[in-house]
């Protein structure tokens, strides 16, 4: 059995937990209510300009709560189930098992994508039309890819910390913002922008908002940078999800919640 | 033949902030031969669950070594994961929304198994444990004993050499709990080895070749199990159930009686001799006290007695 399956059969079980789990889909019910909230305030607004940013937004916001919230809960609840010392004591890395879980986990939170564009075609009668599909299609699976990088970093992360509840609440925003999710970076103070590079959803929001206006053209530099920085979460989230395990056979918390 | 588990000056010490550092496990040496059932008897906090952890890979030991069937637990993580299977005791462990069955498919995964072999061996030892009818039902309606039974299932799936049990019959009936040793045995037959740590005499008595007893992190002894009442200095002994106090205190008077013990349910004469148990049975007999009978210490009484009495204290 290859390392792949593996991780394909992790992906299953968490499919199959997330199905059963309400808690898991809450973000599918917020999906549309962002939308429609930031729909609302754009047309009021008459800035028809900004609607592409109303209807990416909540996708995005989607892939970081999943990453951030549903994602940083895999270990923790295996460890409170006490399920964390038999996976412990199997043959196979726990670094496979938690890569194919937050995996599902993450793309439950890119259906966001599909329900905000149905939203506003359905509810808003404003049909998003992509200028550059191609591009648009590609910036939404590198999206995918490094929040299944960052998803694996913010589980390693969280799973680590003493203050796991603190750091998922307070995570969310500061990450909004930095990410440009909704609003440009451009309106924000001139320090922030440096961090902002370092965030793989200023890129991703960026790209995606102007493959839909068809002002993509660095498109090959966002979508390389968008894998790059998921790539290295996922590095980071593997190496801690590594070190998570063997710290816990040092001080022999493997039991502990 | 290669010991099945061998373990040599094993120290296991937890560190704590501020406070001195708690030693789990001192200086322990034991090995197991392969098919043999080995009891882990000791009080809570003894150490028996950390010399699992330590045998199973999922804790470092402090200094010592320990093998698996010739594989070092530090050094050949991989190889020893491979050849032993960990089930633990209690209600948690397991995904409870999922069914018996899915359970199994995942964690077969996490030993290799391709999905034909891990549904093949998943409905054979469902249908083993008594599950077979429930195979498709969440593991959230289980009883605890269904769940106990799982977690063995489980335990079994990548078909180990060396099975590490800890408490692995609380909370089952006394039919389950019957049925499952009856299991333990079939498996020993099938050429494999357990080390069972439990608080169950009688399980340990029924199922075990040899014992050890651990208090605080030391090994207090191993021994076969049907010679373990030799350990309380080959005393002979007769059991006899009375009424009178007094029978007991002219009973004790006789030369061939060390002592006489109140029991829960019965009055234990402690003799020197084969021969003076036999005079003290002749004695009892005489004054038509027909509940006498030869005995001699169980388990229990040895666990007990090398253990000590400290009520409910660790």
């Amino acid at each position: 059995m290859t390392h792949l399956s593996v991780v394909w059969r992790a992906f299953q079980l968490q499919a199959l937990l997330s199905r059963r789990s309400p808690a898991h889909l809450l973000i599918l019910l917020i999906a549309p209510m962002q939308t429609t909230s930031l729909l609302a305030m754009t047309l009021h607004a008459h800035r028809p300009d900004a609607v592409a940013t109303a209807v990416i937004a909540p996708g995005l916001i989607g892939l970081w709560v999943s990453s951030l919230d549903y994602a940083g809960r895999v270990v923790p609840e295996d460890q409170w189930a006490g399920r964390f010392t038999p996976m412990v004591a199997a043959p196979v890395p726990l670094t496979l098992v938690v890569a194919g879980r937050v995996t599902a986990v993450v793309l439950v939170g890119a259906m966001a994508f599909g329900e905000s564009w149905l939203v506003a075609a359905l509810g808003f009668g404003r049909v998003l039309t992509v200028r550059a599909p191609g591009v648009f299609t590609a910036a939404v699976l590198a999206t995918c890819l490094a929040s299944v990088g960052t998803a694996m970093l913010m589980s390693g992360v969280i799973s680590l910390s003493r203050a796991r509840d603190v750091l998922q609440n307070s995570l969310s925003y500061p990450f909004y913002i930095l990410g440009g999710i909704v609003f440009p970076l451009t309106v924000l103070p001139g320090w922030v922008r440096p961090l902002s590079h370092l965030v793989f959803l200023s890129w991703s929001a960026r790209l995606l908002r102007d493959s839909v206006h068809g002002t993509a053209h660095d498109w090959p530099l966002a979508l390389a940078t968008i894998l790059a920085l998921g790539t290295a979460a996922l590095a980071g989230g593997m190496w801690l999800t590594h070190r998570l395990v063997n710290l816990a056979r040092r001080k022999g918390t493997v039991g502990h919640a | 033949m290669e010991a099945a588990v061998a373990a040599s000056s094993l120290r296991r010490m937890y560190e704590r902030r501020r406070k001195d550092a708690v030693v789990a496990l001192d200086d322990l040496t034991l090995t197991i031969a392969q098919n043999e059932i080995h009891g882990l008897l000791g009080p809570n906090g003894a150490g028996k669950t950390t010399l699992v952890k330590i045998l199973s890979t999922v804790l470092l030991p402090t200094s010592g070594t320990a093998r698996v069937l010739g594989h070092d637990v530090v050094a050949e993580t991989k190889a020893v994961r491979s050849l032993v299977g960990l089930v633990l005791g209690g209600d948690r462990g397991l995904y409870d929304r999922l069914t018996a069955r899915r359970n199994l498919l995942f964690w077969g995964a996490l030993y290799k198994l391709d999905s034909r072999t891990v549904r093949r061996r998943a409905d054979a030892l469902l249908e083993r444990v008594g599950l077979a009818e429930r195979a498709d039902d969440p593991v959230e309606r289980f009883s605890r004993g269904m769940r106990q039974r799982l977690h063995l299932a489980r335990g079994l799936l990548h078909e180990p050499r060396v099975l590490f049990l800890d408490e692995p019959t609380s909370g089952l009936d006394p039919v389950a709990a019957v049925a499952f040793r009856r299991l333990v045995l079939e498996l020993r037959d099938e050429g494999r080895t357990f080390l069972l740590a439990t608080h169950d005499m009688d399980e340990a008595t029924a199922l075990c070749d040899r014992v050890s007893l651990i208090d605080r992190g030391r090994l207090l002894l191993t021994d076969d199990t049907s010679n373990v009442g030799r350990i309380l200095g080959d005393r002979e002994c007769v059991d006899f159930v009375h009424e009178d106090d007094a029978l007991a205190r002219d009973l004790a008077t006789l030369p061939s009686v060390l002592d006489v013990e109140r029991l829960d349910d019965r009055w234990r004469a402690h003799t020197a001799d084969r021969e003076g148990s036999r005079r003290v049975l002749a004695w009892l007999v005489e004054r038509d006290v027909l509940t006498g009978r030869h005995a001699q210490p169980t388990l229990e009484e040895v666990y007990l007695r090398t253990v000590g009495d400290r009520g409910m204290r660790v």
